[in-house]
């Protein structure tokens, strides 16, 4: 027993010194290759902009639609979720190299609630902000655009457009046609109002109308509040209508006509310095985009669009928009 | 011309000498460091900015749970490879580059301890063995608590054996010639 041990051991000497530093320079080699495959493999998995994280001015965009969140109805339309822009706020306010936030606005607004989070988000961050708007500023996004502290617009751009908006389907004359009957079975007068199987009535109209007013007398309070101007003088304009960027400067709407150099001029002489913009976007991991894929797949096969606009919940058909 | 029939060097097989383990190990860090976290280095090269005191770096940092998330997963590769590193070149040769340098070795100390006379080494240690006595790498609670016990045992134990090294049953040993 004694003699098989000491065989053993006699078997796993030590190698020689030659092959140690041979098999050191190997490990070390393979050690290399597996390193950048993590950080490879890192990438793909974990979401980050690494970009995101050098440069002193956060260029933050406001692109299509204003939504509370990405998974919202809007399926081909480009969307800004307002989860997504109040985070990136968030970020680049933390951020102690970021010294000014450009917010770049394409948008002809959206969700009431989602156009107020971001304007919040805004008017909340310590940092200088300007709000560029280049095609369109109007509505919600300009309720956003109002929150930062400087406005520089296209010339033909569109802004304004300060009002609210509510639509809703109604076909109970197709159900008619089709001989399907609304049976209403209610706990509390109101509660399947703007529902699409029935005809709103004058009271349930009296009722939205009321609502409306009450938002778009915050929208601007809220525009007045942010842009320092009188509130009844921008009462008097926020009929719904939207006005150029050159009408809009003559109002007192926008500070400055102009692009993106005007922007970068103006934080460079308030800040004092070179500015080194760095855009910041939603990064998609490969997990992202094949769940994007597979969702879109999966709705088409499954649904299909009509479905999607009947399976709706009745109390969710009213939309109301800035 | 003829030899004289000298006896043989007197070897014995005893603890490593405390500056030398700690030699070896500032080695291995430095190898790891500049040649399997290399990649890495750049990574947080773009990440923080050159003129960042750690505390600006560490706010930076913690600003966003995608930045935790991605610190929080790198760190636990950077532990894998490292642990990696230990591993692969203690089992094959009872030693690291450190240790290689400093003519340490690692031992079974079971092995060492049945034979004290032993005038050879061996390498008889199980791959759970090397794990156990490298968690101080990991950066993972409870595992980080071994950042500051795993040493301090070295210093007062009379074998010198690290925490992780009494619970993994190895020590870390030289050859040491009588004539010296």
């Amino acid at each position: 027993m004694r003699n098989q041990n000491f065989a053993r051991v006699q078997e796993n000497k030590i190698p020689e010194s030659s092959f140690r530093w041979g098999y050191a320079i190997f490990v070390l080699f393979l050690l290399s290759i597996l390193s950048f495959i993590a950080i490879g493999v890192i990438s793909l998995f974990v979401g980050i902009d690494v970009e995101s994280l050098s440069g002193n001015v956060a260029l933050i965009p406001i692109q299509g639609v204003i939504v509370g969140s990405e998974d919202s109805e809007f399926l081909f339309e480009s969307v800004t979720s307002s989860q997504d822009a109040v985070e990136f706020i968030e970020k680049a306010d933390k951020n102690p190299s970021i010294k000014a936030i450009i917010l770049e606005i394409n948008s002809p607004g959206g969700s009431a609630v989602a156009s107020e989070e971001i304007a919040n988000a805004v008017r909340k961050t310590n940092k200088t902000t300007v709000a560029w708007i280049r095609e369109a500023g109007a509505s919600g996004a300009y309720w956003v655009a109002s929150a930062a502290d400087y406005i520089v617009a296209n010339r033909v751009s569109i802004t304004g457009s300060i009002g609210v908006i509510a639509s809703y389907l109604e076909f109970p004359s197709l159900l008619e046609r089709y001989n399907v009957t609304y049976q209403r079975l209610v706990s509390g007068k109101y509660k399947d109002i703007g529902s699409p199987y029935k005809e709103m009535t004058p009271e349930e109209k009296a009722i939205f109308q009321e609502n409306l007013d009450s938002i778009r007398d915050y929208f601007v309070s809220e525009v007045a509040k942010n842009r320092n101007l009188n509130k009844k003088d921008v009462d008097k304009i926020a009929n719904g209508l939207f006005y150029l960027g050159i009408q809009a400067k003559e109002l007192g709407l926008v500070d400055e006509l102009g692009s993106k150099d005007e922007v970068i001029a103006y934080i460079e002489g308030k800040e004092g310095i070179k500015a080194d913009v760095v855009k910041y976007k939603k990064e998609e991991t490969l997990l992202d985009v094949l769940s994007k894929v597979l969702s879109k797949q999966s709705f088409f096969a499954g649904k299909g669009i009509g479905s999607a606009l009947l399976d709706k919940k009745i109390a969710s058909t009213v939309s109301i928009s800035t | 011309m003829r030899h004289l029939n000298l006896p043989k060097e007197r070897t014995f097989i005893g603890p490593a000498l405390l500056w030398k383990r700690i030699a070896a190990f500032f080695i291995d860090m430095i190898i790891i460091n500049l040649v399997v976290l290399f990649p890495f280095r750049s990574l947080f090269q773009n990440i923080i900015p050159k003129d960042y005191s750690f505390s600006e770096a560490y706010k930076l940092l913690s600003s966003s749970t995608d930045y935790t998330g991605f610190i929080t997963s790198v760190s636990f590769v950077i532990s894998v490879l490292i642990v990696l590193y230990f591993l692969m070149l203690e089992i094959k040769m009872s030693q690291t580059i450190g240790k290689m340098l400093m003519k340490v070795y690692v031992v079974d100390a079971r092995v060492h301890l049945a034979s004290s006379r032993s005038t050879s080494y061996n390498n008889t240690l199980k791959a759970w063995q090397l794990l156990a006595r490298n968690l101080v790498f990991i950066p993972i609670f409870p595992f980080v608590l071994l950042w500051i016990l795993d040493p301090l045992f070295m210093f007062f134990t009379k074998t010198n054996q690290r925490l992780t090294e009494i619970l993994s049953k190895t020590k870390v040993v030289e050859k040491y010639s009588l004539e010296q």
